[in-house]
């Protein structure tokens, strides 16, 4: 699904060019799931934004479904990311001043979905993240991590191929990382590709395969072989 | 031969001298005439040129004067726009011209008297903040004395009627509707710079800090904004003022001063700007001081 | 789209609502200034069009360019007007002097003073009967009062006043003229002051005891259909060039160049600034808002939003702001519209029937437009923030932050 050949990203800062990728290579399969590991400040985020279309590279390739990523314009990569990708943050990143509900459809209404198939999607995916009780607060009255699984569901749209989330249990408790962690994994084995960021270990030992990261670079690769 | 040669030269130079003798004795007889810039300047005229002026269309009575110099006519706020083409005379020049003959009057009419009073006890010409009271009361005494006068001191009268009052009063109105825009624009900032400093409200107040101290530091800051902002504005009127002038004075053709910045209006800017930064910014922070801390520190 | 982002926009401000409000109503405030300036640019202008308009004559000769009664006066006015009737283009000339008059008040014995019009008899009447008859062609002693020289005078129709009139500048004490009230009228051009009153011109100039010799201040001319006023300036200036014949277009261009030069350069001068202010003011909100969202914004980026369509956002939400103030802008305009010409109204020589503030539908065109061209500019860099915004190092940022 993804290909990526020799990636480098570099940033122009004051001081000086900082390179925060230095040369990445990897494939993600359809319905892989791939965590990414590494120190603060090893490139883990900068791969993932530019995996996600976010960001260009600054020289190498990426490919997703064969189609070459540097060929597309601005409002292509926009589209690839309404209707084949989602993110979750770390943040959160809910919009304030709507429902749990309307945070769903924002995504939907974007890409053109008519109200009567956004309610019902969102109110499948409410009950898929088990916040259906939730449908009409607001982020402001929400836990983290009902706040997270709002916005997995969010990510989860408009039934996207790739799910990247960067550093999701970042600003929650065990516990409720662990919640977290177990929908992702719900959400992978019902098909989606999944590509983490992450420090937390638990999280990592879910994945299929890892990649660890150091100063811009992949320096080991683990499959976890899983018990059938 | 040299003398015969000469005499005929002598001859002419001394009729043309006697000629410039007589020109020079006829134009001083010619009365002499100042004429506005503006109609100086349109009609081209040069010093010392002689012109025929009546005082109607038909030329009735024309007279000739001769051109003594250009003046810059007293600007008038009231003929803005209007070209001025005027001329300044002697009384009985003007009189000659414009009499009527068939009136034995005419040439004992005028329209006014200008008075510069003396004071009694020092010869000096009184200054203007001492003589109100007194030219109020020499004019009483001069329409007392003499039935049909109008006399009335040339200081502006409180008269509510007077165009410069009414225009006064028109910029007044003005000046109030756009201190309320500005004082909304104030406010409009003041809640975006309060509302960037709720979580650092909210940690001050964590710590413990009392509304009360929060609120001094909202009111000082407010003063010192609409001090500087008042300074600023009263600075840049300023600077504005000559360039907002010269401009009006070259599309007017005038004299006239449109704008002056006096330390009056200055300090009355600021005694205005001042309060009203202090109100925005207690407005804008009323919200804020009034919210529980957990309220004002989460996301 | 163009719903889907007004809906988003709406509820952006929403969340925010003491600053929307805040920009409602700083929009509000200028848009009435705004709105008053551009009835002021042209107010007078209509106001005094209509007044000469109303009055039936559309054209003027008098002596030179200076106002009636302090110019030169037009000499052997009979002839010159009797020539100016006789021409095909004209349907009416009449010739119209103002004199000073004074009646002695019955009850106090004031003198009071007051300007007499003397107009020829005509067809068209410049007043308006309030109460009572208007003149008859034959009432040479008929006389119309103003409503306030009335109530100075104690004055009803029917009554007779003894009135001295002085046509030329002289000073000899003339017996007064007995003059029958035939009605109050108003004249179109007396200020909120004027004491004034009308009579045919033999009634006055008999009182005053000058002949046809007595100089008048004007020819009012009303041009004959088919031939405009135009045709009628024409036809004069051709037997006579050396007069100085005005339409009431050209009166009200010369008026407007003279005496209303100043309310059109305030107008101006005001309308800039308050456009100055509600960009200052939309960009000022707009611009805070968006830095304020960042991350919002770069996560919906994330999530597949174009930049366009953020763009959209930001647009519209300046469209509300400025469309919101702006409705609310017209009533608050009107009600200052009546202060203020109620203050300036007050000041001397201005008709009673003049207004500075006048509505006139271009007047509602031209603010929107110039609203709408607020909205616009101010919106435009607030979107150049967040169609330029870098998306990963926003979030970054945020997270850091």
């Amino acid at each position: 699904m993804i290909v990526a050949r020799n990636l480098v990203k570099t940033f122009p800062m004051p001081a000086g060019p900082v390179r925060a990728l230095r040369g990445v290579s990897l494939s993600i399969d359809a319905a892989e799931y791939l965590a990414i590991r590494g120190p603060s400040g090893c490139g883990k985020s900068t791969l993932l934004h530019i995996l996600g279309c976010v960001d260009p590279p600054s020289s190498g390739s990426l490919s997703f479904d064969g189609r070459a990523v540097e060929s597309l314009s601005d409002v292509e990569r926009s589209l690839v990311r309404l209707r084949s990708i989602g993110f979750v943050f770390q943040r959160f990143f809910l919009l304030p001043m709507l429902t749990a509900a309307e945070n769903i459809e924002v995504p939907q209404a974007e890409a053109g979905l008519a109200r009567e198939q956004r309610r019902r999607r969102t109110a499948e995916l409410l009950e898929y993240v088990g916040l259906s009780h939730r449908a009409e607060h607001r982020p402001s009255q929400l836990s983290g991590g009902e706040a997270q699984r709002v916005a997995v569901a969010r990510a989860l749209a408009n039934r996207p191929r790739l799910l990247l989330a960067d550093e999701p249990t970042g600003e929650l408790d065990r516990a409720t990382g662990d919640q977290i962690a177990t929908l992702l994994d719900r959400v992978h084995a019902d098909g989606t590709a999944l590509v983490v960021v992450t420090h937390d270990g638990a999280i990592a030992e879910r994945a299929q395969r890892t990649l660890m990261m150091r100063d811009g670079v992949v320096t080991a690769e683990t499959r976890l072989e899983r018990e059938t | 031969m040299c003398v015969r040669r000469a005499i005929p030269l002598l001859i002419a130079a001394a009729t043309c001298l006697s000629s410039m003798f007589v020109c020079a004795d006829a134009a001083r007889d010619i009365p002499a005439v100042l004429v506005s810039r503006q109609l100086f300047v349109s009609e081209k005229m040069s010093v010392g040129d002689v012109v025929t002026i009546a005082a109607d269309g038909a030329g009735t009575n024309a007279h000739r004067f001769r051109v003594v110099g250009s003046y810059e006519p007293v600007p008038d706020p009231m003929r803005l726009g209007v070209v001025r083409r005027e001329m300044r005379m002697h009384l009985p020049d003007l009189l000659a011209m414009s009499a009527d003959p068939r009136d034995p009057l005419a040439m004992e009419t005028v329209d006014a008297i200008n008075i510069a009073a003396i004071g009694k006890k020092s010869r000096d010409r009184i200054g203007d903040k001492q003589d109100a009271a007194a030219s109020e009361a020499f004019a009483k005494n001069l329409a007392a004395r003499i039935p049909g006068v109008y006399a009335r001191p040339t200081a502006v009268s409180d008269d509510r009627t007077s165009p410069f009052v009414v225009l006064e009063r028109f910029h007044l109105a003005i000046a109030i509707v756009t201190v309320v825009a500005s004082s909304i624009f104030l406010l409009a900032l003041m809640l975006m710079l309060v509302d960037e400093r709720r979580s650092t409200v909210g940690i001050l107040r964590l710590i413990g800090y009392r509304r009360r101290r929060i609120l001094e530091y909202v009111v000082v800051e407010g003063l010192i904004i609409a001090a500087a902002g008042a300074a600023i504005g009263v600075v840049i009127a300023g600077l504005f003022q000559g360039g907002v002038n010269r401009f009006f004075q070259w599309r007017y053709d005038t004299a006239l001063v449109f704008v002056r910045i006096t330390p009056g209006i200055a300090f009355r800017s600021v005694a205005m700007a001042v309060p009203l930064g202090v109100l925005a910014a207690l407005a804008s922070s009323w919200t804020l001081l009034r919210r529980e801390v957990f309220a004002l520190t989460r996301r | 789209m163009i719903g889907r982002a007004f809906v988003f926009a709406g509820r952006n401000l929403l969340r925010q609502p003491g600053r929307a409000s805040v920009g409602i109503f700083g929009i509000a405030a200028v848009g009435a200034l705004l709105f008053d300036m551009l009835l002021l640019s042209r107010g007078l202008v209509v106001s005094f069009r209509d007044l000469l308009d109303g009055i039936g004559f559309d054209v003027r000769v008098v002596a030179s360019d200076a106002a009636p009664r302090s110019g030169p006066r037009l000499s052997d006015a009979e002839n010159l007007t009797r020539q100016i009737a006789g021409l095909p283009q004209v349907d009416e000339a009449v010739t119209v002097r103002m004199v000073d008059a004074t009646v002695d008040e019955p009850r106090s014995h004031w003198t009071i003073g007051f300007e007499l019009t003397a107009i020829d008899p005509a067809r068209r009447r410049p007043w308006t009967i309030m109460a009572g008859a208007d003149l008859s062609i034959d009432s040479g002693q008929g006389i119309l009062l103003n409503a306030r020289l009335a109530d100075a005078l104690h004055a009803r129709p029917g009554d007779s006043i003894k009135v001295r009139v002085s046509c030329i500048a002289d000073r000899a004490a003339l017996a007064p003229a007995t003059f029958r009230v035939a009605g109050i009228a108003e004249f179109p051009f007396d200020d909120e002051r004027w004491l004034s009153a009308a009579a045919w011109t033999h009634g006055v100039l008999g009182a005053c005891g000058g002949g046809s010799s007595v100089p008048a201040d004007m020819i009012m001319i009303a041009s004959r259909e088919g031939y405009g006023a135009d045709g009628a300036v024409a036809a004069i200036r051709r037997i006579r060039p050396g007069l100085r014949p005005a339409t009431n277009e050209e009166i009200v261009a010369r008026m407007q160049q003279q005496g209303f030069t100043y309310f059109r350069q305030i107008s101006t001068v005001l309308s800039t600034i308050t456009m100055l202010f509600g960009f200052l003011l939309i960009t000022v909100l707009l611009t805070v808002s968006v830095n304020q969202r960042l991350g919002e914004i770069a996560t919906l980026r994330a999530l597949g939003f174009s930049r366009a369509r953020l763009a959209a956002d930001i647009f519209w939400q300046s469209v509300l702001l400025v469309g919101t103030g702006g409705v609310l802008a017209l009533p608050l305009g009107y009600l200052l519209a009546q202060w203020l010409d109620r203050i300036l109204k007050a000041m001397p020589q201005i008709p009673a029937s003049m207004h500075f503030f006048v509505f006139e539908p271009r007047a509602l065109v031209v603010h929107g437009a110039l609203l709408v061209m607020t909205a616009i500019v101010a919106a435009v860099y607030p979107m150049r923030l967040v169609s330029a915004l870098p998306i990963s190092a926003t979030l970054r940022n945020e997270v850091v932050g």
